[in-house]
């Protein structure tokens, strides 16, 4: 768990309000929430200093009154970040993150179709992964979204 | 009556069809077999073109309707029209003249033309592609074709494939000194036959089936059997121009005689597809006029100094 | 058109190169390639939100279809997450059996990508050879799961069914013929001018592209980025077992085709450990109904490259969320880099050497139930019903199957 700790007291020495927010549950795993304001500081301090250098994806969760987006971190020696983002619902808003990862476009359309998140400053492009005859507004991994019976 | 006879029946439309069929069963077979497949009953190229002139038809919208539909009966034409002029059974065709070798590689010429044109009035966008690509693969491997073919020719002094074959049998074993061509013009016959390596114009992993993508039905199995009937006729005409040799049998026995020469040119193109890849059009472009032609020079240049030195 | 030099054709939703429904569209300059627009999601079937509606053990089998080829790696994938949060200790012997799954299934997925590469060139017979030689990884995977795809080999808290000494006779004897056939094809691809004609230089993924892009898996590899979560992230048995991760600097699509062919004789190396190493004991523990709240992120190197579940558990049966990352998502980015200024001939065999596999790549929306009784049919009920149904419109089989099985009888 060596590496780990290191790299958890790495992330509270320059970011203070951290001090809680850090999980380990296993060797090679990190869960982190941070705020929406501080995102960006630790997602730079993340691939450009600690070398993260592989985004596996962005989940995107809906809980209640918040939507939650998870990006999964990824180093050379296997240690997973798992840094978590929280959004009020009614404004959905996150920054793209594709200037470190263009291949990132991929995940942030996924959210946009299915959770409804606002990817902001994200160039124009094809849906993924709804028919372009999906109806706006309807995002089906939501919670409160049912299947319509018979479609 | 017996032009009429020749014509439609023997060795006309109806001969030349059903062993065109039957040497597309014989090139499918030897191709499933060194695939390590078991391949097509014989029947199957029957059955399929049976089954093809039942099919609806269906004419793109956009498509000239008139040019469409009359290429792949002028490419039919043509190439069993080529076959009239091959000596199958006797030193002579049936009608032979001075110049026929040239008809024939012109006639050989006329289906890839038409293919170009139908794929481009067919105005889907495959078609088109397929269609440019064919045409471009024509001027690529024509050039070797005729030189090959043409040296030959130069050698016997003639331009009559009857004369051709006389000087051969007179000549017993003069036509071992056209290997080379023999070769090269295998190789520019398997790109005229659209197979691998040079089924560039109906990749169908690329442009789905190139210039025959838009066709169905009657006139799509005209295009199919017109390719059958190339195979025949261009290793006909291969085994005339090479391999000169057994007429002296014989109807019956001569017959036989360039029927295993059809064959066993027909075996070498289907070993050559089983064992390459698909090449590139610039690949092909490329390779033959870097290879193929060249060769055809020397082979030219060959039979020139043959003639100057033996014939004379 | 405007400019009659310039086409844009679709590759696509349905094209006999793609083997799944997917878009390209292709802006052409004679025969090279301008631009490229993807357009995914034709496949898209919602298995993540089907997966909140069923039970965890119902979310096993679920996953597992959501491809025909890597089935084994969603479902492993999955299993381990959950595992993961409900604290189970899954048995030696178990994680095993899952390792030899998981190489038995990269054996196979690999030589049916060499036989489509060898098919998008036009080069049938590789496709012909390997696929026959393929069929004894299906023949031994039936053995040992049942199955010859969706081995449902997988359960929470080990796997399904145990191996015995006769059936590891029989995969040892596949194997030792397939390395054989391996290093044939090695020879084949290394040799064949035609074939490295139409891959090298071709769909060039420089080093900074594929780190920049997020490519994965033999993708990655190829182009020098030393990744492999069997290494990196050590699952199942992988940190016991000794093998190569294969990299390769040529960064084209020959390099790809090296990467995979090389692997397979790792693969082969790792099943022969893992046969010679099988613990003893039991198979599985027993996995509670409810899991625990929780989360965990699971990554496993499936075939195609890195796969990734996470599982959030709230305390029931259900699962409160599922996201599953197949390989192909993360690898498509890069076709477009790879395809700029490129030759359309050479579009098949690019797309086609990423591995790509849509099913994985869209996941997802349940099947409509048209409230017809579900009829459960065994194979030969299944069999006499099309012979019967065909009989009543003319067409005799009786004949044709003598015939064959005569024939048959002979071998």
């Amino acid at each position: 768990m060596d590496t780990e700790n290191i790299l958890q007291q790495k992330l509270i020495s320059k970011f203070n309000d951290l001090d809680d927010k850090i999980r380990i549950p296993r060797a090679r795993r990190i869960f982190a929430e941070v705020t929406q304001e501080k995102f960006f500081e630790v997602f730079d301090f993340l691939v450009k200093e600690l070398g993260f250098s592989h985004l596996c994806t962005i989940t995107g969760l809906d809980e209640g009154e918040f939507l939650s987006f998870i990006y999964h971190l990824s180093a050379e020696n296997g240690v997973v970040v798992n840094l978590k983002i929280s959004v009020p619902k009614r404004k959905p808003i996150i920054k793209t993150v594709t200037p470190y990862f263009p291949g990132a476009e991929s995940y942030e359309r996924e959210v946009m179709d299915l959770l409804g998140a606002v990817v902001d400053s994200l160039p124009p492009g094809p849906r993924y992964p709804l028919p372009d005859s999906w109806p706006r507004g309807e995002f089906p991994l939501r919670k409160d979204w049912k299947p319509k019976t018979g479609a | 009556m017996s032009a009429i006879f020749s014509i439609l029946i023997f060795p006309g439309i109806l001969f030349i069809s059903v062993a065109a069929l039957f040497a597309e069963f014989l090139d499918r077979r030897i191709y499933a077999r060194l695939q390590n497949r078991f391949g097509p009953p014989w029947f199957q190229p029957f059955a399929d073109f049976v089954k093809l002139l039942g099919k609806e038809e269906v004419v793109p919208k956009d498509a000239n309707a008139v040019m469409f539909k009359a290429m792949p009966i002028f490419a039919f034409a043509s190439s069993v029209c080529a076959f009239l002029y091959m000596p199958l059974y006797r030193q002579n065709s049936l009608f032979p003249f001075n110049g026929d070798v040239i008809v024939v590689l012109y006639l050989l010429t006329v289906p890839t033309l038409a293919f170009f044109i139908g794929g481009w009035y067919s105005t889907s966008l495959y078609s088109r592609i397929g269609s440019v690509r064919s045409l471009m693969q024509l001027f690529s491997y024509e050039v070797p074709l005729f030189i090959g073919i043409l040296s030959a020719a130069v050698l016997a002094d003639t331009w009559s494939l009857s004369q051709l074959t006389v000087f051969y049998g007179e000549h017993n074993w003069f036509w071992l000194f056209n290997l080379i061509g023999f070769a090269v013009c295998l190789i520019a016959l398997l790109a005229k036959l659209e197979k691998v390596p040079f089924d560039i114009p109906e990749a169908e992993t690329e442009i789905v089936a190139g210039s025959f993508t838009e066709y169905s039905g009657r006139h799509f199995a005209m295009l199919r059997l017109t390719l059958d009937v190339e195979l025949v006729v261009g290793s006909s005409f291969l085994a005339a121009v090479f391999l000169p040799f057994g007429y002296s049998f014989g109807p019956i026995i001569g017959f036989a005689i360039f029927l295993l020469k059809v064959l066993f040119i027909i075996f070498l193109l289907s070993v050559a597809r089983t064992v390459v890849a698909r090449l590139r059009i610039d690949q092909m472009v490329n390779f033959c006029w870097r290879f193929l032609v060249p060769l055809a020079f020397i082979q030219l240049l060959l039979n020139l100094i043959i003639k100057g030195v033996i014939v004379r | 058109m405007a400019d009659p030099r310039k086409f844009k054709i679709p590759i696509g939703p349905q094209h006999p190169a793609l083997k799944e429904p997917e878009s390209f569209s292709v802006a052409l300059k004679g025969e090279k390639i301008k631009g490229l627009d993807i357009r995914l999601g034709y496949n898209h079937r919602g298995i993540e939100k089907a997966c909140e509606g069923k039970t965890f053990i119902q979310d096993v089998y679920l996953l597992e279809r959501i491809c025909g080829i890597c089935s084994h790696s969603h479902s492993t994938c999955f299993v381990q997450a959950v595992e993961e949060i409900a604290g189970l200790a899954v048995p030696r012997r178990a994680l095993y059996i899952r390792t030899l799954v998981a190489e038995l299934e990269r054996v196979h997925s690999h030589y049916l990508w060499l036989g489509v590469a060898g098919h998008e060139i036009g080069f049938d017979t590789l496709l012909m050879y390997t696929w026959r030689d393929r069929e004894a990884i299906m023949d031994v995977l039936a053995l040992l799961t049942g199955n010859r795809v969706n081995y449902g080999i997988n359960c929470l808290g080990g796997v399904r069914r145990d191996i015995d000494a006769t059936q590891i006779k029989e995969v040892i004897k596949a194997i030792d013929e397939l390395e054989e056939r391996t290093k044939y094809y090695i020879e084949v691809a290394t040799q064949e001018v035609t074939i490295i004609e139409r891959l090298s230089g071709v769909g060039i993924l420089s080093h900074e592209d594929a780190l920049r892009l997020g490519a994965v898996g033999p993708t990655g590899r190829a182009s020098g980025v030393n990744r492999d979560v069997r290494r990196d992230d050590a699952y199942a048995a992988y940190a016991e077992l000794k093998f190569d991760v294969i990299t390769d600097d040529h960064c084209d699509v020959y390099g790809r085709t090296l990467v995979r062919v090389k692997e397979l004789l790792q693969s082969f190396s790792i099943i022969r450990q893992v046969l010679k190493n099988l613990p003893d004991g039991p198979i599985a523990v027993r996995a509670p109904r409810k899991i625990p709240a929780g989360e965990a992120f699971n990554r496993y190197e499936a075939p195609r490259g890195e796969d990734v579940h996470y599982v959030k558990a709230n305390g029931t049966e259900f699962p409160e969320r599922v996201k599953v990352r197949a390989p192909t998502l993360a690898n498509i980015r890069s076709v477009k880099q790879m395809l700029k200024d490129r030759y359309l001939a050479d579009m098949p065999i690019v797309i086609a050497a990423i591995d790509p596999c849509f099913s994985c790549t869209d996941r997802l929306i349940s099947v409509k139930h048209d409230n017809k009784e579900k009829e459960v049919m065994e194979w030969q009920a299944l069999r006499s019903y099309s012979i019967d149904w065909y009989s009543k419109r003319g067409v005799d089989f009786t004949e044709l199957n003598k015939k064959l099985e005569e024939k048959f009888k002979h071998k």
